[in-house]
């Protein structure tokens, strides 16, 4: 039945000459348009090399797909992978290394453009296997409605730029919105949340060994502690599990919650609703209200080690990520951050959100996927699964934490 | 009972035809006997030309068996005993997948979910499906009722599945008609894990009802009217009529039905991955075949996906062993009580 299954993944074909470059990613028909909108360019420029886009509609779909073109020798010439599945494909050496690339004079985008939080799991002994095509910071939306509403007059971002947006501060206004009966704060449950919340508490997921440790830390285990609580009473909400029809994003425009933990992509939402003028965003509180690391979600463009247009897949790699191609590709739509520098403009030419620049300034700063984590497909999301059931008040805060441990011992093979 | 319609061997016998009638078209093997050009050798030149071109016709079908079943099915088997993520070199695990499968808290939570679907889907489906049949059996319109019950069936599992989650949405139609008429909180179906698998339930039944009312009504138009007859003229009411002849003469299609039912139940997953978002809350609609996809295509883990594979065909041979076991007590033949 598995592979009755396989059969299921489809086909499609690799390039047949080295003039020709077949890519393949996943994305939505207005994202897909803007990748089609690079072809035309990028082939006015080159007019000896001919580009193809393999598009796959669903992320849910996208790489077991691109696996079985792998194991059949029929993959794409470059390719996208999301950060939760890179770490499989750069363990079995069927990416090509691209260090001696990015450092050649082709390349116009060096190792040291890209912010070096950003490589997660690409980067293996010093070598890199992809690159992220941009980023997407989990920042803290904030509904300055809501929050008037609640009886909350300080502002979160004014916060921020003082020093003074403490934890404290952060779950005092929390309290109020609730008791204002909205909710305090959405968070969907995924690596970037959890570990955002660990690191901006000062505690410490994974050493850099990358043995988790958190259930030994101190830090970790009252930070999360406390998040679980949040939840618990009902101040958090997980945004996965809220009912269809009043979903998160639902709540948020109708003013129904405090702050919404998303990345840029929030803008076209606000914007959709037509009630953008009433939201901003802030980094995550800490104990001390000084900056910390955070999540950053990305996913990542990679060339096929089996490749036969080496030199012009690389041309369309470094071309698609160098600051003019991010450029290209996100300016208007306002759905992510680039990953390399020189392009930042992109995020603040519209002036919005006000407080736009934390965007960049938590990118710089943030964190990819935890190597432990990518490399084992499947391992973000059984962790996601242990931290769910804290929320719902199945487990405490060590038992969740231990358990992580176990599930990472066990899952890394160690 | 012993039923004739003529004759001694119980065989019509058909009146003869009129003077003016005309005579029956030849056909190839008439015409050729009355020409007399046809000996033995002519004859079998014939059946090998049929039967080549029977061949022919058939060979489609024998190469999509081999290429989408025998050889997968073959593969499945050997990927079973090995470790293979399709990307790193095949490595021999011998028997470490079963053993790992077997103590795997989500394969064992994924059989009692897939049991407990057919455990509700099969009887409950088969029960309406017979219920239905039933009253459309005299029914001068049932063709249209046919077609209402049949429409989900020729319609796609997904677009199915992609209604259904319209419907069970807090704020669809079954929780608003729910919650105003008990006057509770509106179930939110595909969220809560105790209202998912229901959810999934109610879709199968849905989907295959029209298949299994089409099969039940053929199954009580070819009881002999005169079975019916007799026991009405033994005094047979309508309850007794079903109770006694028409469910007993049923009981051959039921168990046929029954049989079908639970191996596709045992298969459930299109429903479960489009309805469900990937097997619902807290796995809580998680199907073996989900389980497989899921080790297969969201860990890359083939040999405990095609692991779980095997043991999924072990469990449909031993429940299906056990239903034919058991039809002995509850099916009746009509044969039987000749």
């Amino acid at each position: 039945m598995t592979i009755g299954l396989a059969a299921c993944s489809g086909g499609g074909g690799g390039a047949s000459d080295e003039d020709t470059v077949v890519w393949s990613t996943w994305g939505t028909p207005e994202e897909l348009t803007r990748f089609e909108e690079f072809n035309t360019d990028f082939m006015e420029r080159h007019p000896d090399i001919t580009v193809e886009l393999q598009p796959v509609a669903s992320y849910g779909d996208y790489h077991s797909k691109l696996l079985a073109q792998l194991t059949s020798g029929t993959a794409p010439d470059v390719f996208y992978i999301g950060d939760d599945m890179l770490g499989q494909f750069v363990d079995a050496d069927v990416l090509l290394p691209l260090r001696d690339l990015m450092e050649s004079d082709e390349s116009q985008t060096k190792p040291d453009d890209f912010f070096p939080g950003l490589f997660g799991v690409a980067e293996r002994d010093g070598e890199y296997y992809a690159a992220p095509n941009d980023s997407n910071p989990d920042v803290l939306w904030y509904d300055k409605a809501a929050l008037k509403a609640a009886g909350i007059t300080e502002d979160p971002a004014t916060l921020a730029e003082q020093g003074e947006w403490t934890t404290e501060k952060y779950l005092e206004m929390n309290d109020q919105l609730a008791k204002a009966g909205l909710i305090g704060s959405m968070f969907w449950n995924y690596w970037a949340t959890h570990y955002s919340w660990i690191s901006a508490q000062g505690g410490t997921a994974y050493d850099e060994d990358g043995t988790f440790v958190g259930n030994t830390d101190p830090a970790t285990v009252d930070a999360v502690t406390t998040l679980g609580e949040e939840f618990q009473d009902g101040t958090f909400v997980v945004a996965d599990t809220m009912p269809e029809g009043a979903g998160a994003d639902s709540v948020f425009v109708t003013h129904g919650a405090g702050f919404f933990v998303q990345g840029r992509y929030t803008i076209g939402t606000l914007t959709s609703a037509g009630v953008e003028d009433d939201y901003d965003i802030v980094r995550w509180p800490t104990p001390d209200g000084a900056e910390a690391p955070t999540g950053v979600a990305a996913s990542y463009l990679a060339i096929n080690g089996r490749t036969e247009a080496t030199d012009a897949a690389f041309t369309f790699w470094t071309e698609f990520l160098s600051a003019e191609g991010q450029t290209f590709r996100l300016q208007g739509g306002g759905n992510a951050v680039p990953s390399i520098s020189g392009a930042d403009d992109v995020v603040l030419e519209d002036g919005y959100p006000a407080h736009a620049q934390s965007f960049l300034d938590m990118r710089d700063i943030g964190f990819a996927n935890h190597p432990a984590e990518a490399r084992v497909p499947g391992l973000s999301g059984d962790i996601s699964a242990l931290f769910l059931e804290l929320y719902e008040g199945k487990a405490d805060a060590q038992a969740t934490l231990d358990a992580v441990a176990d599930l990472v011992a066990e899952q890394s093979g160690e | 009972m012993a039923i004739t319609t003529g004759g001694a061997t119980g065989t019509p016998v058909a009146p003869p035809a009129p003077a003016t009638q005309p005579a029956a078209p030849a056909t190839a093997e008439s015409g050729a006997s009355r020409r007399g050009a046809t000996g033995p050798r002519r004859e079998a030149a014939w059946r090998r030309r049929d039967r080549r071109w029977g061949y022919v016709f058939v060979a489609p079908q024998l190469v999509g068996m081999a290429v989408f079943v025998l050889l997968p099915f073959a593969a499945s088997l050997v990927l079973a005993f090995a470790s293979w993520n399709g990307l790193t070199a095949l490595e021999w695990v011998g028997f470490d997948n079963f053993a790992a499968q077997l103590q795997d808290e989500l394969l064992l939570k994924s059989i009692v979910n897939t049991l407990l679907i057919a455990l509700i889907t099969v009887p409950v489906g088969l029960g309406l499906a017979v219920v239905v049949a039933v009253a459309l059996e005299r029914l001068r319109t049932r063709t249209l009722y046919l077609i209402l019950f049949f429409a989900p069936v020729v319609t796609s599992t997904v677009a199915v599945a992609m209604i259904w989650q319209q419907l069970f949405r807090a704020d669809g139609v079954l929780s608003t008609a729910i919650a105003s008429v008990f006057g509770v909180a509106p179930p939110d179906w595909l969220n809560d894990p105790s209202l998912a698998l229901l959810a999934v339930c109610i879709v199968s039944i849905w989907s295959s009802l029209g298949l299994n009312v089409i099969i039940f009504l053929a199954g009580l138009q070819n009881i002999s009217p005169s079975v019916i007859e007799a026991a009405r003229i033994d005094g047979a009411g309508a309850w007794r009529l079903f109770r006694s002849i028409r469910l007993p003469l049923l009981s051959p299609i039921v168990f046929f039905s029954s049989i079908v039912a639970f191996i596709s139940s045992l298969q459930t997953f299109d429903t479960v991955f489009v309805l469900t978002a990937n097997a619902g809350p807290d796995n809580a609609t998680r199907t073996i075949v989900y389980h497989i996809y899921d080790l297969g295509f969201g860990r890359f883990e083939f040999g405990p996906s095609s692991a779980a594979s095997v043991i999924l065909l072990l469990l449909t041979l031993v429940i299906t062993a056990i239903q034919f076991g058991a039809q002995k007590k509850f099916v009746h033949y009509e044969d039987d009580a000749a």
